[in-house]
């Protein structure tokens, strides 16, 4: 008995350490990758760019799809902000998705809504939509509010806003991110750039808003935040978008493009049936159905992220919400990988199947689980006085100071690239916090993803949670 | 070093990279706050350089007086001595000098623009843009073009032909939108050696060109709508017809209907729905009911967009018993477009119309609404 049980702890073991290996190795290559994903970015890009696409007749028509569950705070300011946008030919559709409080109203007398008789074509199921409005002011002509039934759900808002949309690609927000005026022109620029290949999807960077300034919804500081759990949301976002998503990028890998800010191939996401109502993670099953989609249907395409940061979101800021926020992330990842589990490994789905799906699976799905029975092994090790305390310390000093480097890189890009943030000081500030998210955030994004798994394996009800927005007001 | 040597093979890969990432994190730290320490020297320099620069370019050219004779030559002598204070040894300050002057110059027309290219020159910035043009380095060359184009400087078709086929997409981009600005021969001659696709991006920045040079000789596009076997130069060509309304090319386009590529057919219809020509009316209501679903709706809105009034009825038959949404929509719309004619088929439609086709008659009539 005893055999069998060394047999596997020397199994367990060995696994251990091939997966911890090849993880760090993907976050080297990611490195290098984003580097030059970056470099290429920053080679083909200049502000003139923008300005000859500005006014340009030939740019493609976007819409944004910006949906709205009691948002009365801020709902103002943040459609103010999205009318400020720089883009040649845009419209608005601004989805108020049943909200109880006077997110509506606050609407119609702001911006001289009426109602329009309006010739609305559902190409995908959702909620009953009961009223389309349109304003009598010329100077907000490019806006349209629809007035839905709630249906519990983001993508339901959202789904509404595709059967209405206008243009060919439409731009996803939430109605909360601040969003930087040049987002439609530097969103649209992958596409139009692309050679041979269809772009059906693209992302940018996202930050955290919490300490930033804003005026009438425009961004006019940017700041990493103040409280410790924002910050530590600030240093994960820099490491996922700049890092991650642009080494993805580089060899056409991206994985999810976020909710709160995408630019998508209309027909594409319309024929891949649109957002999943019941999904907890609607922005990345989008993706994956779209991309299943072009596969079948033998599309070239590809799905890119860029650099720059162009939409400011509000973070959680409490232990209650974040909670919320993670486990809500972590049910919608398991079940993504149980709905398309046939494309695992699959290499019908090329890229997709043999390199997005595996990793999704084996280091986001698994790895939380992974790091909880590892923890709880060392416990039971410890207690039974089987550690090799000096060698411990070594491996967990070096996967400690592993995991400091690859973030401190992505900070690095970053500040190379753009150089945000005015002050010396505030970048320290950021460069600090890598040291403590290992040992004060990390253990807690392990266990609210197994608490997400749990509700998703349990089937626990849950619905699209309010946020509890602060609002973001100009500084008294 | 003995528990180095004694270690296992991982504890012993742990100890290296400790090493390694405390190295590679430390010289993160350094490499972070040496950019932060040039880029504030930077912009403390530029802060000092500009206004300085902007208020000489104001002073010896915008505000000169010479910019209101009629006709300005390129031989006065602008007086340089402000800028001549300024040390333009260093490359740098001439770097930030060429950009003022391009930023200016692409917000100026006529002898102001030439009185910057002429300091430009006098300042002898161009043999800086002359020796990037000499570069290795692709970006430098593209940085060089971009220079010529916006100082509209000639360059010999030698120099820019070859680039007009590098492998470097961006360097060959720049190329062709130099030879198209600068070439004193046959500005669209590359459209005829051109096989590779022209990017949407291509298209936007060939548009602004062509569109914005002044004296260019424009030619015949239906030249390409006829001879190119490239679709993307074809498709961009009857963008330029449009823009530049050349009615001449009107049969080609017309040809261009018989094409299987039914994304040009749409792009040959577009165009001569943008043309207004009454007289394809009825070779597109002839085609329409053997075409994919983009190609009628383009052929509903050329008639509404021609609105001559003789296709009323089909416009209707279409709105009425037509499946598809999109399809009624795109004939309630043209009809409205030809209510100048047709205001009695549209108040007979309304009036008998089903609850939803009355929403779209109301939805393409109410002027609130744009799409």
């Amino acid at each position: 008995m005893s055999g069998i049980l060394e047999t596997l702890g020397n199994l367990y073991e060995s696994t251990l350490f091939v997966y911890g290996l090849v993880l760090l190795i993907v976050y080297a290559l990611l490195a290098f990758f984003s580097m030059l994903a970056i470099r290429g970015y920053l080679q083909k890009n200049n502000d003139h760019q923008l300005d000859l696409l500005a006014s340009s007749p030939m740019a493609p028509g976007i819409t944004i799809l910006a949906p709205a569950f009691n948002e009365g705070l801020t709902i103002i300011s943040n459609v103010r902000s999205l009318l400020t946008l720089n883009y040649p030919r845009y419209e608005i559709v601004l989805i108020n998705d049943g909200s109880t409080d006077n997110t509506m109203q606050l609407l119609i007398d702001e911006f001289k809504m009426v109602v329009v008789e309006y010739a609305y074509n559902a190409k995908i199921r959702t909620q009953p939509v009961k009223k389309i409005y349109k304003s009598t002011d010329p100077a907000y002509s490019s806006l349209l509010v629809i007035d839905k039934v709630n249906g519990k759900s983001k993508a339901d808002a959202v789904n509404a806003g595709m059967n209405i949309a206008t243009f060919n690609y439409f731009v996803c927000t939430d109605v909360d991110c601040i969003l930087h005026k040049d987002t439609l022109l530097e969103l649209i620029k992958p596409v139009m750039q692309e050679e041979g290949k269809r772009v059906i999807a693209i992302g940018a960077t996202l930050r955290i808003a919490n300490s930033c300034e804003f005026d009438e919804g425009v961004m006019t500081r940017m700041r990493p935040p103040r409280q410790l759990l924002p910050r530590f949301q600030e240093v994960e976002y820099i490491r996922s978008f700049v890092l991650g998503k642009m080494g993805w990028s580089y060899i056409n890998c991206v994985p999810n493009v976020s909710g709160g800010l995408g630019l998508f191939d209309k027909e594409v996401a319309i024929r891949s049936g649109g957002y999943d109502h019941s999904s907890f993670g609607e922005d990345m099953e989008l993706l994956t159905r779209m991309c299943r989609y072009a596969h079948d249907n033998h599309i070239d395409y590809s799905i890119r992220y860029i650099p720059k940061t162009l939409c400011w979101t509000e973070a959680p800021s409490t232990l209650k919400i974040f909670n919320r926020q993670r486990t809500r992330w972590s049910r919608g990842l398991a079940q993504l990988i149980y709905a398309h589990f046939g494309m695992f490994m699959n290499p019908r789905y090329g890229k997709m199947g043999l390199i997005i799906f595996p990793f999704n699976f084996f280091f986001e799905l698994l790895a939380p689980l992974i790091e909880f029975t590892g923890v709880v092994s060392y416990i039971v090790l410890a207690i039974m006085g089987r550690i090799n305390w000096p060698y411990a310390v070594l491996l967990l000093l070096f996967v400690y100071t592993y995991s400091v480097m690859i973030t401190t890189i992505s900070i690095l890009w970053d500040q190379l690239s753009f150089r945000y943030y005015k002050s010396w000081k505030e970048v320290l500030y950021l460069c600090m916090t890598p040291f403590m998210e290992f040992l004060l955030y990390h253990p807690l994004i392990v266990v609210y993803s197994i608490r997400g798994y749990y509700y998703f394996l349990t089937g626990k009800k849950s619905t699209w949670g309010n946020m509890q927005r602060q609002g973001f007001g100009k500084k008294k | 070093m003995n528990i180095f040597r004694y270690a296992p093979l991982a504890i012993q890969l742990a100890m290296i990279f400790i090493v390694i990432a405390t190295a590679g994190t430390l010289l993160a730290y350094f490499s972070i706050l040496r950019s932060r320490y040039l880029g504030y020297r930077q912009d403390k320099r530029m802060s000092y350089l500009l206004p300085k620069v902007d208020n000489l370019i104001i002073e010896e050219v915008l505000t000169n007086p010479e910019v209101t004779e009629t006709s300005y030559s390129d031989q006065l002598i602008l007086n340089t001595e402000g800028f001549q204070e300024l040390p333009m040894h260093k490359k740098w300050v001439r770097e930030a000098i060429t950009g003022r002057i391009m930023h200016f110059r692409r917000n100026v027309r006529g002898n102001m623009g030439q009185m910057l290219r002429s300091l430009y020159m006098q300042l002898d910035l161009d043999k800086d843009t002359m020796k990037k043009m000499k570069s290795g380095k692709w970006e430098k060359k593209v940085q060089a073009l971009t220079e010529f184009i916006n100082m509209d400087m000639s360059i010999s078709d030698v120099t820019i032909l070859p680039l007009t086929n590098s492998r470097n997409r961006e360097l060959r981009a720049a190329a062709r939108h130099a030879y198209i600005k600068l070439s004193k021969n046959e500005p669209f001659k590359f459209f005829d050696v051109v096989t590779e696709p022209l990017l949407m991006w291509d298209q936007v920045e060939l548009f602004r060109i062509i569109s914005s040079t002044e004296d260019i000789a424009v030619p015949n596009f239906a030249r390409w709508i006829t001879y190119s076997s490239n679709k993307s130069v074809v498709s961009f060509c009857l963008k330029l017809i449009v823009h530049y309304n050349q009615l001449p090319a009107v049969p080609a386009v017309i040809k261009l209907l018989d094409t299987k590529d039914h994304y040009l057919r749409a792009n040959a219809i577009n165009c001569l729905g943008k043309l207004r020509v009454p007289d394809v009316e009825e070779k597109l209501v002839s085609l329409y009911s053997s075409q994919p679903l983009h190609c009628q709706i383009e052929i509903l809105k050329a008639l509404g967009r021609i609105s001559s009034g003789r296709y009323i009825d089909f416009l209707k038959q279409e709105f009425l018993h037509s499946t598809d949404f999109d399809l009624r929509k795109s004939a309630a719309k043209s009809l409205v477009k030809n209510e100048w004619i047709a205001s009695q088929v549209l108040q007979e439609l309304i009036d008998t119309a089903n609850p939803e086709n009355l929403r779209i008659l109301k939805h393409c009539m109410n002027p609130l609404i744009k799409y």
